[in-house]
C-alpha cells in the first residue's frame, strides 16, 4: 500500500449523485474475525489482537485499534452450524472499546461451539 | 526483509492496513491459559496472526501502557468516549520483539490486569502460557477445564 493520499470530502458520480465521504470512512467495517468455534484459531481477521475462548459456544476478540466509544458501534456475527448439532444462534456485544464478545447457541438455548464464528464491527475509531 | 516507514503520528488502523498488505502472518504456537475467576473455567487466549506479524516486525504497534491509559479513561464513571485516542498514534512505536516478549505484551494488553499482576501469588496458579498441544486434544468439558496446579511442561496444563 502506497503511503500517499487522495483528500476528497464529496465523491460524484455524473449521473447518480454524489456521497460524502465521511459515509464511507464512517460507515466501513472496523475489525473482522474468523476462528474456528473449538481452539479459537484465526482463519482470517484485521485489527484484531487476539481471540479468547471463554468456554463453550462463549468468545471474545480484543482489538488493536480500539474504538471511540462503545455507543453507537455495530457488532454482527453469524456462525457455521455444525455437522452434528444445530448451533443456530449468534450474539455478539460490544464490552468495551477494545473488545466484544460472541456467543453461539443451539436451539435449546445452550451454548455450543459453532464450527465457525465470523464477525464484524462497526463504528468510529479512537 | 521488508522495511516498516516512519509510522510515529500515523493513525494505528492505518498502519494496520499496511501490515495486513506487506507482512506475512505468523500462526503462534504458543496459548495464554489463564483464569479470571473461581467460578468460570479457564479461559484461552490466542495471539491474533496479523497481530504477531507486527508484534515480531516492530515499529507498528504503540507500547502497552497507552492500552492501560485509555482503559483507565474508560473505566471513569463519565467516561462517553475517547478523547486521548491520539495516544495510540503519536506514541513512538515499539521495537521489534521476540515471539516470548510478544507474549507478554500481548497478556499485559488483553488479559485482565488482576490476573497477570500477581500471578504467580495465591495458592494456585492463574496464568500460564503453554504450547497448543498441551490443550486438550477434545473439548469435553470444556465449561470445566481449569489449570493443572502440576505445571509440569511436558504434560497437560489444562485439563
Amino acid at each position: 500500500m502506497a503511503l500517499g493520499k487522495i483528500k476528497a470530502d464529496t465523491l460524484e458520480h455524473s449521473t447518480a449523485g454524489s456521497l460524502d465521504t465521511k459515509f464511507v470512512v464512517e460507515g466501513s467495517a472496523k475489525a473482522h474475525a474468523s476462528y474456528a468455534g473449538s481452539g479459537t484459531s484465526f482463519s482470517s481477521s484485521f485489527n484484531c489482537s487476539s481471540a479468547v475462548d471463554n468456554g463453550a459456544g462463549k468468545y471474545s476478540v480484543n482489538l488493536s485499534s480500539a474504538l471511540s466509544a462503545t455507543a453507537q458501534v455495530t457488532p454482527i456475527g453469524s456462525c457455521n452450524v455444525n455437522g452434528d448439532s444445530s448451533t443456530t444462534a449468534t450474539t455478539t456485544i460490544v464490552v468495551s472499546t477494545s473488545a466484544y464478545k460472541t456467543n453461539t447457541s443451539n436451539d435449546q438455548g445452550s451454548f455450543t461451539d459453532a464450527a465457525g464464528v465470523f464477525s464484524v464491527l462497526m463504528g468510529d475509531l479512537a | 526483509m521488508t522495511v516498516t516507514p516512519e509510522f510515529q503520528g500515523t493513525h494505528l488502523f492505518d498502519r494496520l492496513c499496511w501490515a495486513k498488505e506487506n507482512l506475512e502472518p505468523h500462526q503462534s504456537d504458543y496459548r495464554v491459559v489463564y483464569e479470571d475467576s473461581v467460578d468460570e473455567c479457564a479461559k484461552i487466549l490466542v495471539p491474533d496472526p496479523n497481530w504477531m506479524a507486527c508484534a515480531l516486525q516492530g515499529g507498528i504497534l504503540p507500547p502497552v501502557q497507552v492500552y492501560w491509559e485509555l482503559a483507565k479513561d474508560e473505566a471513569q464513571p463519565d467516561f462517553k468516549k475517547h478523547t486521548r485516542g491520539y495516544l495510540l498514534h503519536n506514541t513512538e512505536p515499539v521495537e521489534a520483539m521476540t515471539e516470548e516478549q510478544a507474549l507478554e505484551y500481548l497478556i499485559m494488553k488483553d488479559c485482565p490486569q488482576h490476573v497477570w499482576r500477581d500471578w504467580d501469588s495465591g495458592n494456585k496458579p492463574k496464568l500460564v502460557i503453554c504450547r497448543k498441544e498441551q490443550l486438550p486434544a477434545t473439548r469435553e468439558w470444556r465449561n470445566a477445564w481449569k489449570i493443572s496446579e502440576d505445571l509440569a511442561t511436558d504434560e497437560t496444563v489444562a485439563a
